[in-house]
């Protein structure tokens, strides 16, 4: 009875926090997942990827030094697991350093190690089946792949970050082509992270040192250049990711100003998401199972506000729990619904259209 | 700049920092004994490697849970800080007002904590005093959330007076509880789930949630108390205000910063400039700053006496080898293994044996930490392709025209090491070992080269050295 009692007042808070945006834009949704080194949850996630029939497939970092953690977990929009594959080390299977992941149009999921320079292939199970990549600056090799899309075509498109490049590989490995180098100017990056193509085909690259989003052609020739330095509605500050929907509008996590923001098809800004995250399904469990800790939970005030004196949008998402901390990495479902990767949340947060 | 200048900046760098590499010391005696003090003093060059790649690379780094991820941010600042006091002032407070992980489950706070030890480090003690009473984690460690108005718990109330500011024997039973008593009310935020969350060490649902301090009035004991003498409806604040204008806490104080800047033992001389570092203590309003520049400007200081005349702790010993190597200016896998390694050492960071902190002195080095000091010393300074050693042979390869003798390149290597000094002993054995092999010409060579590997192994055989295990 007594955890009845307390799921229903953590439900409560859910509906109470499910708040539309003011430009009634995007709504929040939902939160996925739960804290946890193994299995079913997620340990420092850095991206996903979600396939045709709506699995998605969660790629987990983990506390470095940590045997645990390193992971690919497997479930769905309704909170279902799937299993999870994966884990530390250099060997066939394994990561080091992992950053991103991606699906090709045959359902095979693919993992790029930022360590070992290495894209690693699995079926839909994560069952093992290959890997490639060489360390080096050549045409071909990769330094530090942060990121990856695949094209119209099926050829994988690769954040080469510290060759501060883009290359572009068969999906077995075999190079086809490369653009950017090191600088601010147009087509010049530095330390490039996310990648993504929209449905014209265009590519859009996140130019993580420079503050902006990069759009080309996707032969890689530059078109416009989006976004500055700061933090003001409209700036950026260290993004991360960037997704683009059907209609060319664009969704960056903004990850150095804990805040993901909306940018129509010319680069105009729209709005901006600062996470709403409720009881997840999973996190639901944890605290039906523990009473005390959730009913503590629920006589606490966890949307304090805090002294300014203590830093700034960092330390702040550090104590009130509900908002983005280091949102990493942004996703589209063929819905079109937003996945946010919250890092240092160990969640992930959905918005969806209006 | 002669080389009594060198020995003397060195000396310096090695107190106030963690050593200097040859090329900074060369620019710090650009700058002259006293403006280096100041420059040293007040750090305007926070530079050091940034947050937003740390995070990037360092996930852990990011959200700070564990203490080993905090102890290898903290150790990545002070690799690369272009403000060494500003480190080393805040391992001094970590090892005065000691506060660990064990009992927290919460590095973030710990992390805030010596942040806190940055900013105020070097200013006023009341107003360091003060910052450490409303410090959460320092409030979970000694219990103060459990210091009730109705029930009090002296725990920080015995600390704050017996190990963080004026010494055993200058108070009474009786203060202690008015001390405490003046503290209730000084709390977290939420604290009960806060605790209860770090009791159970819970991570659940979505990762830890950074402590911030809370006062409750309706728990704090506003009556009447006697403190050392002074009555009144004293608070927190008016406790701190009394024990910082005591002599004790002066003398506590200048005694501290003596041990940890200018010797282990305090002989006679240096009771007189520990009294010279009280008197600064009172005439700057209590500001640590004014006691140290007092100690770096002292004759004493500058002596012989003082040179060599401490044992490098373990982080001092891991942050002044790896400065000179040169190894880890970018992110690197391992970071948290070269925080692992002062641990292994006898100093783990973060998580102090007890709130006494660690045993110090001669007490670093039993048998074991002085194996873990040697192999950790000896094998960074090994690395011919870090920056830092390049640079050492870099200088060598452009000294003479012709091979360097032995005599020649062990001088070299002690100079070029951060003005290094050996006794006799130490350097006939460094250079009988050169000269089994003869010569050693660098010119025209490269990494991994035989003559490379060479250097390498002779600034190995110094890191071994006795000299290399004092500051």
């Amino acid at each position: 009875m007594q955890l009845l009692q307390i799921s229903n007042v953590v439900r409560r808070q859910n509906k109470l926090t499910t708040t539309r945006t003011a430009t009634d834009f995007l709504v929040y949704d939902r939160t996925l997942g739960v804290a946890a080194m193994e299995f079913r949850g997620f340990y420092y996630p850095v991206d996903l990827a979600i396939n045709k029939e709506g699995r998605i497939y969660g790629l987990n970092r983990s506390h470095e030094g940590d045997p645990r953690g390193v992971r690919i977990c497997m479930f769905d929009y309704d909170s279902n697991y799937f299993g999870a594959f994966g884990s530390v080390g250099e060997e066939d299977g394994q990561f080091t350093w992992a950053t991103s992941i991606a699906i090709d149009r045959e359902g095979l999921v693919y993992v790029s190690d930022e360590y070992t320079d290495r894209i690693s292939i699995f079926d839909s199970e994560g069952n093992y089946l290959r890997k490639w990549g060489e360390h080096g600056d050549m045409p071909g090799q990769i330094d530090g792949p942060a990121s990856m899309a695949f094209d119209n075509d099926d050829n994988l498109l690769i954040s080469d970050h510290r060759n501060n490049r883009i290359q572009k590989f068969t999906k077995d490995g075999r190079y086809v082509s490369s653009f950017g180098k090191e600088g601010e100017g147009d087509g010049e990056f530095n330390l490039p992270w996310g990648v993504t193509v929209s449905s014209s085909g265009d590519l859009y690259v996140v130019d993580w040192r420079n503050d902006r989003i990069q759009r080309f052609t996707s032969d890689g020739e530059f078109k416009s250049k989006y976004c500055e330095s700061g933090s003001d509605e409209g700036q950026l500050n260290r993004p991360a990711s960037v997704a683009v929907d059907k209609s060319g509008h664009m969704y960056v996590a903004d990850m150095g100003n804990d805040r993901v923001q909306v940018f129509d098809p010319d680069g105009g800004f729209v709005m901006t998401l600062e996470g709403q995250a409720t009881v997840s399904p999973w996190a639901q469990e944890f605290l039906d199972a523990s009473p005390t800790e959730a009913s503590a939970r629920y006589e606490s005030d966890l949307r304090v506000a805090l002294n300014a004196r203590t830093g700034g949008t960092y330390e702040k998402r550090s104590h009130i729990e509900h908002l983005f901390w280091a949102p990493i990495s942004v996703k589209l479902d063929l819905e079109g619904k937003i996945y946010v990767t919250d890092r240092n949340r160990h969640r992930v947060q959905v918005y969806r259209r209006v | 700049m002669g080389l009594r200048d060198t020995k003397l900046m060195a000396h310096l760098l090695r107190r106030a920092g963690f050593g200097a590499t040859h090329i900074e010391l060369e620019d710090y005696l650009q700058k002259g004994y006293e403006a280096t003090v100041e420059s040293l003093l007040y750090p305007t060059d926070s530079d050091h490697m940034p947050e937003d790649i740390i995070r990037r690379y360092h996930v852990d780094q990011s959200e700070l849970r564990q203490y080993d991820a905090a102890a290898a941010n903290w150790m990545y600042r002070m690799i690369t800080s272009k403000s060494p006091l500003e480190e080393k002032i805040a391992l001094f407070w970590h090892s005065l007002f000691a506060t660990g992980y064990s009992k927290l489950n919460q590095a973030r706070s710990l992390l805030n904590q010596i942040d806190m030890f940055r900013q105020n480090g070097l200013g006023r003690f009341d107003t360091l005093l003060l910052e450490l009473s409303r410090d959460p984690a320092m409030i979970i460690w000694l219990d103060n959330d459990q210091n009730h108005r109705d029930a009090i718990n002296e725990n920080y109330g015995r600390e704050l007076l017996e190990l963080f500011s004026m010494g055993i024997g200058n108070y009474t039973e009786e203060d202690i509880k008015e001390c405490a008593r003046a503290f209730t009310g000084w709390t977290l935020g939420n604290v009960e789930y806060m605790a209860m969350r770090a009791s159970k060490d819970s991570i659940w649902p979505y990762g830890r949630i950074a402590w911030h301090f809370g006062y409750r009035p309706e728990d704090h004991d506003d009556g009447e108390k006697t403190f050392l003498g002074e009555t009144g409806n004293f608070n927190g604040e008016d406790i701190i205000d009394i024990i910082s204008k005591n002599d004790a806490s002066a003398r506590f104080v200048a005694t501290r910063l003596f041990q940890f800047f200018a010797a282990d033992e305090i002989d006679d001389e240096g009771e007189k400039v520990v009294e010279k570092m009280m008197e600064s203590y009172f005439e700057s309003g209590y500001e640590i700053r004014s006691i140290i520049r007092t100690l770096f400007n002292s004759d004493y200081f500058k002596s012989g006496k003082a040179r060599y005349a401490r044992v490098k702790c373990p982080v001092e010993q891991v942050i002044g080898t790896i400065r000179l190597a040169g190894s880890y200016q970018k992110p690197d896998l391992g970071v948290n293994e070269v925080a692992s390694q002062a641990f292994y050492m006898g100093q783990g960071l973060l998580i102090p044996p007890t709130v006494e902190g660690w045993h110090e002195g001669a007490e670093w080095i039993d048998s074991g930490a002085l194996v873990e000091r040697v192999n950790f010393a000896a094998n960074e300074l090994r690395k011919t392709k870090e920056s830092g050693v390049r640079s050492i042979i870099d200088r060598m390869s452009v000294q003479n025209g012709h091979a360097l003798t032995p005599n020649e390149i062990v001088d070299l290597s002690l100079d070029l090491l951060g003005s290094v000094d050996v006794g006799e002993n130490t350097r006939t054995a460094l250079v009988q070992h050169v000269r089994e092999k003869g010569d050693v010409d660098l010119r025209n060579t490269s990494p991994g080269d035989e003559s490379e590997r060479r250097v390498g192994e002779l600034l190995s055989l110094i890191a071994s050295s006795p000299e290399f295990q004092m500051a």
